[in-house]
């Protein structure tokens, strides 16, 4: 409920009344918020690591909306948002890190930083452009991410993964029913990907997600990039594309079960 | 009155002066534990767990009836018993570390600072003071169920002991994860021994 059911309805209804205005993107916040909502509240202090992914993951489609509304996206513009991706992971996680010994920093920190910037990086590139695909990867990494965080111990980070997914689920089921494309933007792929990014990220460092397991979860948005067939239907395409992210969400959740 | 005369009142008034002064003593972390009980599923059961590293410092002036506690709980040291994941991806002790409950990586202790304590007769009753865990600052205060000083019956070093207990909501601390299923009233139980130093 706190993290399947309410995120989709609420993610279902924003993406049906937000879509004609190119802001269907918000459904994944607004899922992510409503399991915030029910499972911690809107508290901000102390500034935890936790907290610090929550104010980052409001913070992603405000920046998303200045983009998609302000410029035009350029790699360039993409490679900004993954070196600022990278920058906020390191932000949510030094304090924690900087009490463990240094080849663990360097580890925990490097990893954290490569996957969050990677996932953000990829999504405002390659799938900006292309809402069904940015939708499966949304789906794969919130589901991948939620599974792998309860497999480490974090069932509070397992309900926001699995909230994301929901929230992906709803801005893909609407273009599925529509029979077209939405508008993903960077308003739905900054957020989509750096929040399961984050969630990750605090999986490992905070609870037992292995280190190498983030690594694949941050592959999923590649998973959906691979080809479909080109007469395919868009609901053809969303189960396809979303099966692929599936196969590599799987991955990292069997790493984790065995760690 | 003579300087001979003044030098001896004061050299027989020394040791009641040094008697009355406030004791220090340093906790014994091998005989001093922090326990804890929880409601589980609602109730249906009341769970128990400890923590394993406990350090801290007591300072008492029976003759003033003042006196202070710190209590320093390392909360990685934190078990219920559960340990072994067996088939689970995880254990119940390694939950109770991650960011859901304890959240040991980011605040590894928890502690308890006194800011008054309340004598019954000889012996301290209760001591009110500050629990900090995750970060949150709150106030509790614990009722000494048995306190005791006395020198150890092997190596005669002075001591002091006893029990306390006290109940803290660790929604208050923004511990809300499992609520109600997992209940919101922690019940403390505290063993202190501690060494004159």
């Amino acid at each position: 409920m706190q993290g399947g059911v309410a995120p989709f309805v609420v993610g279902l209804v924003v993406m049906l009344l937000l879509q004609s205005v190119r802001l269907g993107g918000l459904a994944v916040v607004a899922a992510f918020a409503t399991a915030v909502y029910f499972v911690a509240g809107f508290t901000f202090s102390p500034l935890t690591a936790t907290r610090k992914i929550i104010l980052l993951g409001f913070a992603a489609p405000v920046i998303g909306i200045a983009v998609d509304f302000g410029f035009k996206g350029t790699r360039a513009g993409a490679l900004m948002l993954a070196i600022f991706a990278g920058a906020a992971a390191l932000w949510t996680f030094w304090p924690v890190l900087m009490q463990r010994e240094m080849a663990q920093v360097w580890l925990f920190g490097g990893v954290a930083a490569v996957a969050v910037a990677f996932m953000v990086g990829f999504g405002q590139m390659f799938l900006a452009d292309h809402a069904v695909r940015a939708g499966a990867a949304g789906l794969g990494a919130g589901l991948g991410t939620g599974i792998a965080a309860i497999l480490a111990a974090s069932a509070t980070y397992g309900l926001y993964g699995i909230a994301l997914g929901a929230g992906s689920g709803a801005f893909l089921l609407v273009q599925m029913l529509r029979g077209k494309p939405g508008t993903a933007g960077t308003t739905f792929t900054l957020p989509v990907m750096l929040i399961p990014g984050l969630v990750a990220a605090g999986a490992m460092i905070l609870a037992q997600l292995p280190w190498y397991s983030v690594l694949v979860l941050a592959l999923i948005p590649v998973g959906a990039l691979l080809p479909v067939p080109a007469r395919a239907r868009v609901w053809q395409q969303a189960i396809l594309l979303s099966l692929y992210t599936f196969v590599v969400a799987g991955i990292a959740c069997y790493l984790a079960w065995h760690s | 009155m003579s300087t001979k005369l003044v030098i001896a009142l004061a050299a027989a008034a020394l040791p009641l002066s040094v008697s009355a002064a406030p004791d220090n003593y340093t906790i014994d972390p091998y005989h001093s534990y922090v326990h804890f009980e929880v409601d589980h599923i609602g109730g249906l059961s009341r769970m128990r767990g400890r923590f394993d590293k406990t350090a801290g410092k007591f300072v008492l002036d029976q003759a003033a009836k003042t006196g202070s506690l710190e209590v320093t709980v390392q909360t990685s040291s934190v078990t219920t018993g559960d340990n072994d994941k067996g088939s689970r991806p995880r254990s119940r002790d390694e939950h109770l570390r991650a960011p859901d409950f304890f959240n040991v990586a980011e605040f590894p202790t928890m502690t308890f600072k006194s800011t008054k304590i309340v004598f019954k007769g000889d012996n301290p009753g209760s001591i009110e003071g500050d629990v900090t865990l995750l970060g949150v600052t709150k106030p509790v205060t614990l009722n000494i169920e048995r306190w005791r000083c006395m020198p150890h019956p092997q190596s005669k070093r002075d001591m002091c002991g006893g029990n306390a207990t006290g109940v803290v909501k660790r929604s208050d601390f923004g511990m809300k994860f499992g609520i109600p299923s997992v209940g919101d009233e922690l019940a403390l139980f505290i063993e202190i021994e501690g060494y004159k130093d």
